[in-house]
Parts: C-alpha cells; structure tokens; sequence
C-alpha cells in the first residue's frame, strides 16, 4: 500500500499508522523499547558529576554523640551515692541464679545490711574511670554485682557467697583498700577492733609489767642481773664506771 | 570482640562432664572469655542437663594465666588456657569434645540393649 507501512519503513504518514501485531504501547506486561528509543535512552543516560576526591575522603566521620537519657542519669546518681555512703564494696561475677535463691541471698545480705546492686557497664565504666575507684575497671567485664554495705561485715558475706557457687567473688574495696579475694578473706579473720585494741594494749605493758616485777622481786636477784648487764657493757665497749650496787629495790606497786 | 555469645544459646551440656575448674585473676585483662565461658557453664540449660558435675571457680591474684581444666565422666582431661583464646573458641573445643563422648555413649547402650 501507499505510505504507512510496517516497521523499519523510514517515511511514514501520521495519518496511517498501523502497528504489527496489534500491541498498543501502553502494556501490562515488559515490552522492549524500540530500537531507536533504546540508542536515544543510552545515549542521553545522567551521568552524575564526580569530584576528582570523593567527598567520603575528605570528610571526617562524624560520630554522633548519643544524649544521656534521664534513666542513665538516674543510675549513675544512684551509682555515685552506693559508691559515696559504702564502706565495703564488693564485686561479684554474677552467673545465671533462679529467682528464688536470688531473692534468698538477697533477703540474708540485707540481714547484715549489705545491699546488692547492679549497674550497667556502659554507665559504671565511665563513672569509675572519673573516680578513685580506677583499679577496680579490670573487674567490670560481662555480668557483675556491687555489694555495698555501710558495714564491714566481710565474715558474714563470705558465709553466705559460699553457698552460692553461682555468685564468684572477684574482688572488693573496703574502708578505701582494694582488696583481691584473698585480701577479704584475711580481713574477715582479722578480730575486731575492740579485740585488736586490747592486744596492743597488752603487748605495750607487757614491757613495764615485765619491769615492775623485776624490781619486786628480791634485790639480790636485781643486783646479779645489774652486774651481769655491766659485764657485758664493758665486754661490748670497754669502758663504763657504772655503779654495780644499788639499794633496795624499792617496792614499786601498781602496772 | 569477636560475638557476644549469649549464655543460654552457648549449647553447653555438662551430661558427660565430671568435675569443671576454673582458675583466673580478675585483675588481668585477658580474662574476658574465660569468664565469659563460666557463665555460659551456668546457664539454666547447661545446669539442667548436668549430672551431678561440680563447677568450681578459683580466684587468685598472683598474675598467672586463666586455665579451665575440665574432668570427663570417662576420665579424659581438656585443659584450655585461655589467655589468647576466644569464648567461641573455647564452647567449640568443648563442645565438639562432648558430643564425640555423647555419640560413643549412645553406640555402647545401642550394642547393649
């Protein structure tokens, strides 16, 4: 026929146009542009424009600094008071416990007035670093508990972690000493003070006690052990005008 | 750090296990796994499965290496020091141990019964 035509043909008439196959150019299924839309769509593609450095190099990677939330400020407060009111600190490796013998060895350290707390390692981390309490970060690792008491009750506390094998002792700070496990085992077998105070006051007057009864004793036997003292001076040094006799003790009473 | 093993998921099973000890010094810096591994021995599954087999922990602090000596049920010994190793290291080696021993149990009962 006259104009129109199939496809290839490079005149056509607006007017006829006929298309094989009877697909229409809108379709529901993917249909292939024509060719010479493909070679137009090739060759007019976006071609972003390309820095000779791209910016990701030059750029320094910014970290985005998370804000505190109020919750974490709550602990660390918390955190700083238990560290601030304690005198015994105590930090425990905290395995997998039930419930019931949790809440048990809970209910037995409160007896003795030692709480049992637990923070965090992201918010107990930086706080310790900031603090005294730096030697004891090497504890902080996986799952742990802070024992806290204003007390120094450490023979009580060891009683009652004996009996949980799940709770491990790592190591504790107690009156402002860092102590390792060992190191609270000895203060817990240490007597207490009143006990401590009255052995130095015995040993101190042991000495003047062992002087009064000497001088109470018969002189005679003062007098021997005066001469013997002067006899060894004299051997040591070899010269001493110390008197030999001395008059009767006097009778000293009275520590 | 090289994957956060959660506890429960670890897969311990201390059924052909006899006795666990585990030395460390808190106060190094490698003992990250090796305390990673004791808790993982704690677990609610690897207790329940447990017959028995005692779990003991020494903490010491004389610097030395942390060491996980494990008794089997028929008398083989794995040590693992685990100073330079990883907790998943450490639950494979353990792991793969037991269930070669489970296998060898369940070939005994079967020529048995």
């Amino acid at each position: 026929g006259s104009g129109g035509g199939g496809k290839g043909k490079r005149s056509w008439l607006p007017t006829l146009h006929v298309v094989r196959h009877g697909s229409k150019a809108v379709t529901r299924h993917w249909k292939p542009m024509h060719l010479e839309r493909q070679k137009l769509m090739a060759v007019t593609e976006y071609i972003p424009p390309k820095p000779a450095i791209p910016e990701r190099c030059l750029k320094p990677l910014v970290k985005k600094i998370e804000e505190e939330t109020g919750y974490e400020r709550l602990v660390r407060r918390q955190a700083v008071e238990a560290f601030r009111e304690s005198r015994m600190i105590t930090v425990c490796q905290y395995n997998s416990l039930s419930n019931d013998d949790m809440l048990m060895l809970r209910h037995q350290l409160r007896k003795h007035n030692i709480h049992v707390k637990f923070f965090p390692n992201e918010i107990i981390i930086p706080f310790l670093l900031e603090s005294k309490y730096v030697n004891l970060l090497p504890l902080f690792v996986g799952r742990n508990i802070v024992l806290v008491s204003p007390e120094t009750k450490a023979k009580e506390m060891l009683r009652m972690l004996k009996r949980v094998p799940q709770i491990v002792l790592l190591g504790a700070c107690i009156e402002n000493t860092i102590l390792s496990k060992e190191g609270v085992v000895k203060f817990s077998k240490l007597p207490s003070l009143e006990v401590a105070q009255g052995e130095m006051v015995g040993t101190l007057s042991l000495v003047a006690s062992q002087t009064s009864s000497l001088l109470c004793r018969s002189s005679l036997h003062l007098t021997a052990l005066l001469d013997q003292y002067v006899k060894q001076q004299s051997n040591g040094t070899g010269e001493t005008n110390v008197q030999a006799e001395m008059g009767p003790a006097e009778s000293s009473q009275g520590v | 750090m090289a994957g956060f093993v959660p506890p429960n998921k670890a897969g311990v099973v201390l059924k052909q296990v006899k006795s666990i000890l585990v030395q460390f010094c808190p106060f190094e810096a490698n003992v990250e796994a090796t305390r990673k591994f004791l808790e993982c021995l704690y677990a609610k599954k690897a207790v329940a499965s447990s017959v028995g087999c005692e779990v003991k922990t020494d903490v010491r602090h004389d610097g030395s290496e942390p060491v996980v000596d494990i008794v089997f049920a028929d008398g083989d010994r794995l040590i693992m020091k685990g100073a330079n190793l990883t907790t998943k290291e450490m639950l494979l080696a353990f792991n793969s141990r037991c269930a070669v021993k489970e296998l060898k149990e369940q070939e005994k009962t079967q020529k048995n019964t």
